[in-house]
């Protein structure tokens, strides 16, 4: 058998396995079914209680929350990093603010952000915008000051400088730093998003599951758990995938 | 007493194209005790590959070698290396990757460290032995490589384009010293590179290895007495011997 | 160079920080929504002092929160070493284990929290339990990676150097793999305190994401500032300390990354 298939082979009998072994101890009267349902009821009975329609609403919701507060803080961080790793003063300026600030978990902010957003989407899209916001400037701002200089003078010497140099040479040898930020800011976005949905929130996947526990609905947060994990999967995988599109080809990394 | 004797011996990889993986085809070779051979060939001979088979390290699919009469079954016992990069071990100082062999064999800790001052010393590091390899440089790690390989005072030294990734006034250097240190303690020696000039300075005989498969095209025996001097005249002809068999 | 883009940045913060506090004096901006730092500090003194919520004093919220911290995250080192070591050298296991790992690190930690309190209640458990998953998958899959790839020149030089296998894992596959096993303990320190901000803002009034949650039921966003800054004063505090330690511990490494740049 040729390696990958093998692999691959290895990899759905490992996840079958654990799945089994899941089953086998639902169903063996160690622990409660009812904490403890096996992967089988657990789906069924999920779907059952959440009809379809229901669910894609609550993922929507969620999706359309990591969506702006990750494109704000992307986008913002993307700025921040691209403007202070080239004009040094403007780093010297801004980044002990932003070192200051980096530590305190997204999530600390909650009570500030209802403070001053009050309740509804925009507190839970601000936490999110800061949950992208750090990784997305550090990376960024590595990426433009981690630039080989040999490039930088090539390129002068080829008559380019300013505005040009920055755009034609700066920001495309800084793209897969840039690049890796957006992974890690989605990954944090998304986990700073289900933690903002449990805590306040009417709609969304966190939501769901915070509502499932109330009414013991053991099922629906063990399939809500899953869910979430496989749509973060399932995005970072895509995210993963047009990066190496767009670099793939010259990035040896 | 360390002669090799390599017997037809064949190398395949497992390859989807069996172009690229028969690495070597039935090559034969003898090496007389204390004989300093260059093995030269172009990118993807097979010469790494060949001294990997007589290190012991990669078990050859066909053929054997064979050392003092005894076949090679494993690394180690008297074979000592030296690689390219020089794969010093970043998180022991320059005396602690000396010592590294001994400390394998189970010598006591007070003789391994006497032993590998000295070495450390024979290599022209002295003063050096607390330094981890990231705080030297290309050519003293290549000392310490050295110096290391010989520690377990093999019977054999086999080197993998050693002075490769060196600038070549350190690679000259590294040339004089390494037959200062072979005309100290004699061994037999397989010395690998792609420098036609590298070999003639420093080899008794040059076999040269045709590319994939690689096998042996040529022998040019160097008769000349050393030190001898890089720009001899008598070395052209056989520059020019090796370089038209390399084709 | 090297001197003034630190005062640079220190003045440019000094001057926030007054321009914050004077805009506060001045009428500019109400406490409520931005506390200025006289506030930030009489707040302290009273956690310091009565403590908030009554009785609850600074100390005992820091030392709850970092104890939770601590035990979930020695939890999860203690677990991911041994496994990720295991995994790391049998490739098979590691195939078979691949999408199970890639899965579960997907999963968002906090999405267990209730599923924790189902299980486990709403005491310390549920919250140790929480970091220690969060802190294992990362954990782990640095050190499977730290002893995967380990640059197999090294393990053929051991062996050219009569090492048998038992010495090559403990003398080359081990070492080899420590600045790996040190990054993921970085990361993991990171996500431990990212956890247990959420972990703590429910079922509990002890623990600093507890202190910023009280301090909003009772509209006090000074004593809420205040906490989130403790937060991120230790969070920054302790993750300075490992890399001290990392670099105490792993001297040879340092060197590596400045050559690397």
């Amino acid at each position: 058998m040729r390696p990958r298939a093998r692999d691959a082979a290895l990899g759905v009998t490992g996840t079958l396995g654990v799945l089994a072994l899941w089953e086998a101890v639902a169903r063996s009267g160690l622990v409660s079914p009812v904490v403890f349902p096996p992967p089988t009821t657990a789906v069924v009975d999920a779907l059952r209680r959440v009809p379809l329609p229901d669910l894609a609403g609550h993922v929507g919701v969620s999706l359309l929350r990591v969506a702006w507060g990750f494109a704000l803080g992307a986008g913002l961080g993307v700025l921040i990093g691209i403007t202070s790793g080239w004009y040094r003063t403007l780093a010297a300026l801004i980044h002990p603010v932003i070192e200051l600030l980096r530590p305190i978990p997204p999530l600390a902010w909650i009570p500030m952000a209802i403070v001053w957003f009050g309740l509804g989407e925009p507190s839970k899209v601000f936490v999110i915008f800061l949950g992208a916001f750090f990784p997305m400037v550090t990376n960024t701002y590595r990426g433009m000051t981690g630039i080989d200089p040999v490039l930088l003078r090539a390129a002068q010497t080829m008559g380019l400088s300013g505005p040009r140099l920055l755009f034609q040479v700066a920001i495309p040898a800084a793209l897969p730093d840039i690049a890796t930020g957006v992974r890690v800011g989605w990954g944090l976005s998304f986990g700073v998003l289900v933690a903002a949905e449990l805590i306040a929130a009417e709609r969304g996947m966190g939501f769901l599951i915070m509502h499932a526990r109330q009414l013991g609905e053991i099922a629906v947060i063990i399939f809500g758990i899953i869910l979430i994990g496989a749509t973060n999967l399932v995005t970072d995988y895509c995210l993963g995938e047009v990066i190496r599109r767009r670099l793939g080809r010259w990035h040896p990394g | 007493m360390a002669t090799i004797e390599i017997r037809g011996v064949t190398k395949r990889y497992e390859s989807d194209d069996p172009e690229r993986g028969l690495a070597i085809e039935d090559l034969s070779l003898t090496i007389r005790d204390n004989e300093f051979v260059t093995l030269v060939g172009r990118s993807g001979c097979g010469k790494t590959t060949l001294l990997n088979v007589i290190a012991g390290l990669v078990a050859p699919t066909r053929g054997e070698v064979l050392v003092d009469g005894q076949r090679v079954t494993g690394p180690g016992g008297g074979k000592g290396m030296v690689f390219q990069q020089h794969a010093l071990f970043p998180w022991l100082t320059a005396l602690g990757n000396v010592e590294f062999g001994c400390k394998s064999r189970g010598v006591p800790p007070r003789e391994r460290r006497a032993a590998a001052t000295q070495l450390i010393e024979l290599v022209g590091l002295r003063g050096f032995e607390d330094k981890y390899p990231v705080e030297l440089s290309g050519g003293m790690q290549q000392r310490v490589a050295l110096a290391r390989a010989l520690a377990l005072d093999p019977e054999i030294l086999l080197m993998d384009e050693p002075f490769g990734a060196l600038d070549e006034l350190t690679r000259i250097e590294m040339q004089d010293e390494l037959l200062r240190v072979w005309s100290s303690r004699k061994k037999t020696v397989v010395f690998v590179t792609h420098s036609i000039s590298e070999a003639l300075v420093l080899s008794d005989r040059v076999v040269v290895l045709s590319a994939r498969p690689g096998r042996v095209r040529r022998e040019v025996p160097v008769d000349l007495p050393r030190p001898r001097e890089r720009t001899d005249p008598r070395l052209s002809p056989l520059y020019e011997g090796i370089w038209r068999s390399l084709g | 160079m090297g001197e003034r883009p630190r005062l640079l940045g220190l003045g440019f913060l000094a001057l926030l920080v007054l321009g914050w506090e004077g805009a506060s004096q001045v009428g500019l901006v109400r406490p409520f929504y931005f506390p200025p730092p006289s506030r930030l500090a009489l707040a302290f003194w009273e956690l310091a002092g009565e403590g908030f919520p009554e009785g609850v004093r600074v100390g005992r919220h820091v030392l709850v929160t970092l104890t939770r911290i601590g035990q979930g995250y020695a939890l999860a080192i203690a677990l991911a070493i041994p496994l990720g070591v295991l995994i790391g050298r049998i490739p098979v296991l590691d195939r078979l284990t691949l999408p199970l790992i890639t899965f579960a690190r997907s999963v968002a930690t906090l999405s267990l929290l209730p599923l924790a309190i189902v299980w486990f209640g709403v005491g310390e458990a549920s919250k140790v339990a929480l970091i220690a998953y969060g802190c294992f998958w990362v954990m782990l899959t640095n050190v499977i990676a730290g002893v995967k790839y380990i640059d197999p020149i090294l393990v053929r030089a051991a062996q050219t150097l009569e090492t048998g296998p038992g010495g090559i894992f403990v003398r080359v596959v081990l070492p080899a793999a420590l600045p790996r096993m040190f990054a993921g303990m970085r990361v993991a320190l990171g996500v431990g305190f990212m956890v247990i901000v959420g972990a703590e803002m429910i079922g509990t009034i002890q623990g600093l994401g507890a202190l910023i949650m009280e301090a909003r039921t009772y509209y006090r966003s000074d004593v809420g500032v205040v906490g989130m800054v403790l937060i991120g004063l230790f969070g920054f505090a302790i993750a300075v300390g490992l890399e001290r330690l990392e670099r105490v511990l792993l001297p040879w490494h340092r060197g590596l990354e400045a050559v690397r740049r």
